[in-house]
């Protein structure tokens, strides 16, 4: 029960901004300032430093103060003066004309290794991808053999043949590295074959070619970019590495990896020289990774299900700045004494220094029962269940209000704390059995070692327990499964195998996240039968995030119908979906072609027009009066939950009274075409 | 395009009886070698017809082979055994160019909004391509798809735009208007609503229904969630592990399965009311079906056999022919 | 499995195959018969014909390769044509001193690598950045501009290690270590800070695992899910990165052999080839793929065993 409820906190509402259609040149251009090479400044710094390198190169002979090849006796090996700012090396010739009069012959040569090596790495993967198993086995064989060669031996053996032609090395070198470049692109390429479009155009009717060159080749610019530019690095230094050892231009001529060489025979007497030629060369190697880093994707270090320790100092903070305030609230005395209840009180759940995607959610449950959380994608469903648990993501976190779990706030406890609370008291299943269980571990590892460590039981006796608890899920051969990997077992067969790793610390809440829609429906069936006897049995209580009606009403005791980050009605289950009283209820109802009958299934199903508005969107007034049928000017104002009448259920919606007593329904509206014009204007991924 | 007769039929036998498409004895593996030919067939010896204006719901579990069918149907996936004939023309081995003829009256909606449209192109280029192929001039090719846009409910300045600017519902809408562009006879749509949310999935549903009524289209409706079907299709084929369990009009199928598979399945879907839900829990546990997780598939016999409560030696033993039982033609020993 | 290694001993027989017959037509190109070579400038053209002659230099190039085909497979790679020295003797002798250096790098850089990645994932913050920053000069520095510098380091100013020169195991155990110290260390560099980045995006990528969720969820402490669940999962690409690693170092050391003197299979490349020795380059490019194959194969088979998937299949 609750007992008051305060309105909403009106949050950065910001008035959606009517979007000026870009023509596409303009959009275009916005992309590219926008790029995320420009953005970087490291990438900015090493494209700067490439172009700026290579223009003095070229332009050498007009500014530079030595020919490269003038001896100045004066000063053999000097370090920087006036006249030679780099010094001089063992015959007095000018380090800094030298670098540079080398330089354009580096790069160029290099270029040649990236053009061959990822030219002919691309083609051979978007072939690969494109031509069927028989033609993907023939050339990943290929390129597997070029991969496991000796390369820097096989590139001597070729200079042997053909001499110091520092170009024609360079494009061996290149045949060489496409192997490698194949392997990075072709899962890429796979990737993009097997997408959708490529089917939809096949549907079309284009050539196996166009799909390449239209649908598979775009998609791969940039690691094909990326590719260039690490190779270009790669290319560079094992060019000086060659000239290092002797193979390089001809001797007066200048080379980076030769006046390396040259510098070493003097590290005893002239140590300075070391730093010039080494520093160019890696700055430029530096140059071109900074480039490729820019451009390629960096592992991504928010999505992590365990977030850093850096991270979670950070959330820390966070977390005690914005529950510290309701903390101290005092707790109401009969969740205290209650053992078991799950008391939820104004919780907001919002990215951190951001948009609130939760808002003023409250729900009690009661030990023993289930209740459901419904709503539509985008509603908020999954962080709430998740906040329960103290598993939120990484960068998001609770904003506010109490999560009260036998008289603690679990919303103000840290995550030391809550790992007493994990498992132990409460669990979680998930969405994606199969995905939840670790694939390197067996059923039966994982098992016995929650259990051990949740019941503080020897191995022998975690086993007898990890077996009783698989037949306590209904599964028939545990022996066998016991030893399986997941990966070896079906869907169904995962969700039970997850239900009991919930179960081995004996919790008195279970959170189910969405358990059963991977699932197919007769194995949804088994489970929701499972879950309920599990109820029946060990007097848990559920609270289950589901998107179904019919699950609620096959499983769910009480209801809360979520949308935009709020309840907008909660109440039995019975009285909720017999009954509904706020429109949106009403209105999924409506949509939902369970609830009609082969009979008297309508020509047209009723529909909600628009979507469920981004966090950053959601008004101040109610939240769904923009799709809502019967919206109104009473509707702009912030809606607070009230009773519905309807036993102990709320309802957060003006016109609920007068919609009640007027009985009206949601109609199979022909979908208004204005709302749908409404496109919601992201940035280009 | 040619609109033939009235499209919600309810007795088949009123249509035309020269069928849109005919699939028979469709048999898919995949693979090759020996390995492959031990296995079970992902669709093993599956016919039905689709006529003229009619849609056909194409139910099952997954891995039951549905989406199988409709690749083979489109030219997506290599067949095995058996035939696709459309309108009279054997296309079981349609070459490329056949295929890319065929491409303008065969069309396809598939699953998942976020990967049937290419982001990197815009909605106006994936729209007109089919178009562009068959030799549609430019100004047209665009012409007809803001056209086609406007009728599927979205701006005709959608056509400059890229996919990521949409919503999932609006980009189904895209792929809707994609597949109807070059007026097609028949269109297979492979889960073309399930990855959407209940209110966008309605609307799609009504669009579908609507565009069907108004240009006389046929559809192979392929899906999980029979309910679904059952708003869409006059006639409905039950698939389990590549075999039809059960055929016949979609109000027989869906309100009195005859095959234990289709009652397991139409039991199982849960409806949103409390008290009646209550009541098809009890049926369905009642009905005795085991768990899909214990069985593994085997060849010979009734597929279902291991799961079903009416299996007996015989369904180890012989695998039931299709025959018809009230309405409907059903795989069974003992319905 | 036993299908699987016997494809892969295939593969691997055909890589040397193919390599070999790549060596030989390489060797053929080279300027100058064996017979110029050998006898030097200034020798009379009967005088080369007739050691070409000897050397079957003039028969059908099928032919001469089955021969020299037949005598590798027993071992015999031919003589030096400068010194006239057996190729597989000399090999023999050099092999152990690319493999101890080649294996330590390879070990090293691993250690190091795989700490210096796993700390960045696992740390993140300023810890992270840190060491990607430091990392990334590290992928920058070429290898023989750090041995230079390490030389002037350790040997130079502090007289650590020697600089150049290898102490055979047999002679001195404590020699050979000091010998191997700066070569291992100059090649582990870039080895080390590859791995370090391919174990960070690793155990990012396994982080990410809903499974990690589940960890958490049954209270799993912090420790267990990064160093047992998260670095097993992470476990498979990083192997595969160090079996890259060692291809790359065995053929790389030439450059440290060279800087640090040391007679391995590197230096015989190098000097084969500036010689124009046929015989020796012939043999050593053999010599290395046998040794580079075999090593990839061990690595792939661990990297097969370390997953499930692939061992139950």
């Amino acid at each position: 029960m609750i007992p008051s409820v305060a309105p909403a906190p009106a949050d950065q509402a910001v008035p959606a901004t009517a979007v000026q259609p870009k023509s596409g040149a303009k959009a275009a251009m916005t992309r590219f300032g926008s790029h995320r090479l420009f953005t970087s400044p490291g990438g900015v710094a090493g494209l700067v430093w490439l172009a700026a390198l290579m223009a003095a190169s070229l332009t050498a002979p007009l500014w530079l103060p030595f020919k490269t090849e003038d001896q100045d006796f004066t000063a053999v090996l000097s370090g920087p003066t006036a006249a030679h700012w780099l010094g001089t090396d063992e015959l007095g010739r000018d380090i800094l004309s030298r670098t540079f009069a080398a330089a354009a012959g580096t790069l160029g040569t290099s270029m040649i290794t990236v053009i061959v090596g990822v030219g002919l790495g691309t083609i051979l993967a978007m072939v690969a991808a494109a031509g069927g198993d028989r033609t993907d086995a023939i050339i990943s064989r290929a390129t597997e053999i070029m991969m496991s060669l000796p390369g820097t031996v096989i590139i001597l053996a070729v200079i042997g043949a053909v001499g110091t032609n520092i170009p024609v090395v360079m494009a061996i070198l290149g045949v060489l590295i496409s192997a490698g470049i194949f392997r990075v692109i072709l899962g890429q390429a796979k990737s993009l074959q097997s997408q959708l479009y490529v089917d939809a155009a096949k549907v079309d009717g284009v050539s196996p070619l166009g799909i390449s060159i239209r649908h598979v080749l775009p998609g791969l610019t940039n690691t094909i970019v990326v590719q260039c530019a690490l190779i270009f690095a790669v290319g560079m230094l094992i060019q000086a590495g060659l000239a290092f050892i002797g193979f390089g231009p001809p001797i007066p001529e200048p080379s980076w990896g030769g006046m390396i060489q040259g510098a070493s025979q003097h590290v005893y007497d002239a140590p300075w020289l070391m730093v010039p030629t080494g520093a160019v060369l890696a700055l430029t190697v530096l140059a071109a990774n900074a480039v490729g880093n820019a451009l390629g994707k960096a592992p991504n270090t928010t999505a992590s299900h365990l977030p850093s320790a850096a991270a979670r100092r950070q959330r820390m903070k966070s977390v005690k700045a914005a529950v510290g305030a309701t903390a101290s609230a005092p707790i109401p005395s009969q969740v205290v004494s209650a053992k078991g209840l799950l008391s939820v009180r104004n919780l907001s759940v919002g990215v951190d220094h951001g948009v609130r995607l939760v808002t003023d959610i409250s729900f009690d449950v009661e030990p023993g029962t289930v209740l459901g959380l419904v709503g539509e994608s985008g509603c908020g469903k999954t962080m709430t269940a998740l906040s329960l648990l103290g598993l939120l993501p990484s960068g998001v976190s609770v904003a506010g209000g109490q999560i009260l779990w036998n008289g603690t706030n679990l919303a103000a406890s840290t995550d030391k704390d809550m790992e007493g609370i994990r498992g132990r008291e409460i669990a979680l299943i998930s969405q994606e059995p199969m995905r939840a269980l670790d694939p390197m571990f067996t059923v039966g590892y994982q098992l016995t070692a929650a259990i051990r460590r949740l019941r503080k039981v020897g191995k022998s006796e975690a086993r007898k327990e990890a077996f009783s608890l698989l037949e306590k899920v209904g599964i028939v051969d545990a022996q066998r499964i016991l030893k399986t990997y997941p990966h070896q077992i079906s869907g169904g067969m995962a969700q039970r195998v997850a239900i009991a790793l919930a179960l081995s610390g004996r919790p008195r809440l279970l959170v189910a996240d969405e358990p059963t829609t991977a699932l197919d429906v007769t194995v949804q069936a088994e489970i929701l039968s499972l879950l309920r006897a599990l109820v029946k049995d060990t007097g848990m209580s559920v609270v289950m995030v589901t998107h179904d009606l019919g699950v609620v009403a096959d499983i769910c005791d009480q209801v809360a119908v979520m949308y935009a980050g709020q309840v907008v009605e909660n109440g039995k289950t019975a009285a909720v979906l017999d009954n509904p009283r706020h429109p949106y209820t009403l209105a999924l109802l409506a949509a939902d072609p369970h609830t009609n009958a082969a009979e008297d299934m309508p020509e047209r199903l009723a529909t909600i027009s628009g979507q469920v508005p981004q966090p950053k969107d959601w008004p101040t007034g109610c939240r769904f009066a923009a799709r809502c049928q019967f919206a109104g000017s009473a509707c702009t104002v912030p809606i607070p939950l009230l009773p519905s009448g309807a036993s102990d259920g709320l309802v957060r919606c003006v016109k609920a009274d007068e919609l009640a007593v007027e009985g009206l329904e949601w109609v199979a509206t022909e979908v208004p075409t204005h709302r749908l014009l409404e496109i919601v204007e992201k940035d280009l991924a | 395009m040619s609109i033939e007769t009235p499209v919600r039929q309810e007795s088949p036998s009123a249509l035309p009886t020269k069928p849109m498409l005919e699939v028979r004895d469709l048999v898919v593996r995949y693979g090759r070698g020996r390995k492959a030919a031990a296995a079970p067939a992902a669709v093993d010896g599956v016919s039905f017809t689709i006529r003229p204006g009619e849609t056909v719901g194409l139910v099952g579990e997954s891995g039951s082979g549905k989406s199988t069918i409709g690749k083979a149907i489109l030219g997506l996936q290599n067949v095995s055994g058996g035939s696709i004939t459309y309108r009279g023309e054997d296309i079981t081995h349609a070459g490329a160019g056949r295929r890319r003829a065929l491409g303008g009256e065969l069309r396809a909606v598939f699953q998942d909004p976020n990967s049937s449209l290419n982001p990197r192109t815009t909605v106006g280029a994936s729209l007109m391509d089919p178009l562009r192929l068959r030799g549609v001039s430019a100004a047209e090719a665009r012409a007809r798809a803001e056209d086609m846009l406007e009728r599927v409910g979205l701006p005709r300045e959608a056509v400059d735009r890229y996919p990521s600017q949409f919503s999932g519902g609006q980009r189904q809408r895209i792929s809707v208007a994609r597949a109807l562009i070059c007026d097609p006879q028949l269109v297979v749509c492979d889960e073309a609503v399930s990855a959407l949310d209940l209110s966008t999935q309605a609307q799609v549903l009504n669009l579908l229904a609507d565009l069907r009524d108004e240009r006389g289209l046929s559809y192979l409706f392929i899906a999980h969630d029979i309910a679904v079907v059952q708003f869409l299709a006059q006639r409905v084929v039950v698939l389990y592990r590549g075999q039809v369990m059960e055929s016949g009009p979609a109000a027989a199928v869906t309100e009195n399965p005859k095959h234990p598979f289709t009652r397991a399945l139409v039991a199982a879907s849960p409806v949103p009311r409390p008290a009646e839900q209550a009541q098809r829990r009890e049926a369905r546990e009642s009905l005795g079906v085991r768990t899909a997780a214990a069985t593994t598939a085997s060849p010979g016999g009734c597929p279902f056999r291991q799961r079903c409560p009416l299996a007996t030696d015989l369904c180890r033993d012989e695998r039931p022919a299709l025959r018809l039982v009230g309405e409907s033609d059903v795989a069974c020993h003992y319905s | 499995m036993a299908l699987f290694i016997t494809k892969r001993l295939l593969m691997a027989l055909a890589t040397v195959l193919v390599v070999a017959v790549l060596a030989f037509l390489l060797v053929h190109a080279m300027p100058g018969s064996p017979g110029a070579v050998s006898l030097g400038a200034g020798a009379s053209q009967d005088a080369i014909d007739a050691v070409n002659q000897r050397l079957g230099w003039n028969d059908p190039l099928l032919a001469q390769f089955f021969r020299w085909l037949g005598d590798a497979v027993q071992g015999n790679l031919g003589v030096s044509l400068i010194d006239g020295r057996s190729v597989s003797a000399d090999l023999a002798n050099r092999l152990p001193v690319t493999a101890a250096l080649a294996a330590g790098a390879t070990v090293l850089s691993a250690v190091l690598g795989i700490g210096l990645g796993v700390t960045a994932a696992v740390r993140g913050g300023v810890v992270d950045r840190a060491i990607g920053g430091f990392v990334g000069l590290l992928v920058a520095l070429p290898a023989f501009w750090i041995g230079v510098i390490f030389v002037y380091l350790f040997a130079v100013q502090a007289s650590v290690f020697p600089a150049t020169g290898y102490v055979p195991f047999e002679v001195s155990p404590q020699d050979w270590a000091m010998s191997l110290a700066l070569p291992v260390l100059t090649l582990a560099v870039g080895g080390a800070a590859f791995i370090a980045r391919q174990t960070r995006a690793s155990m990012l990528e396994a982080l990410q695992q809903e499974h990690i969720r589940t960890l958490r969820a049954t209270a799993t402490p912090t420790w267990k899910i990064l160093y047992v669940h998260a670095l097993r999962y992470a476990s498979l690409p990083i192997v595969a990165g160090i079996a890259l690693q060692f291809i790359g170092l065995f053929g790389g050391s030439v450059i440290a052999e060279q800087l640090f003197a040391m007679p391995g299979l590197g230096q015989a490349v190098q000097t084969s080839v500036s010689t124009h020795d046929a015989p020796a380059v012939q043999g050593v490019v053999v010599i290395a793929t046998v040794v580079v194959v075999a090593v990839n194969l061990v690595l792939e088979l661990a990297t097969k065993f370390l997953d499930p998937k692939l061992r139950a299949s």
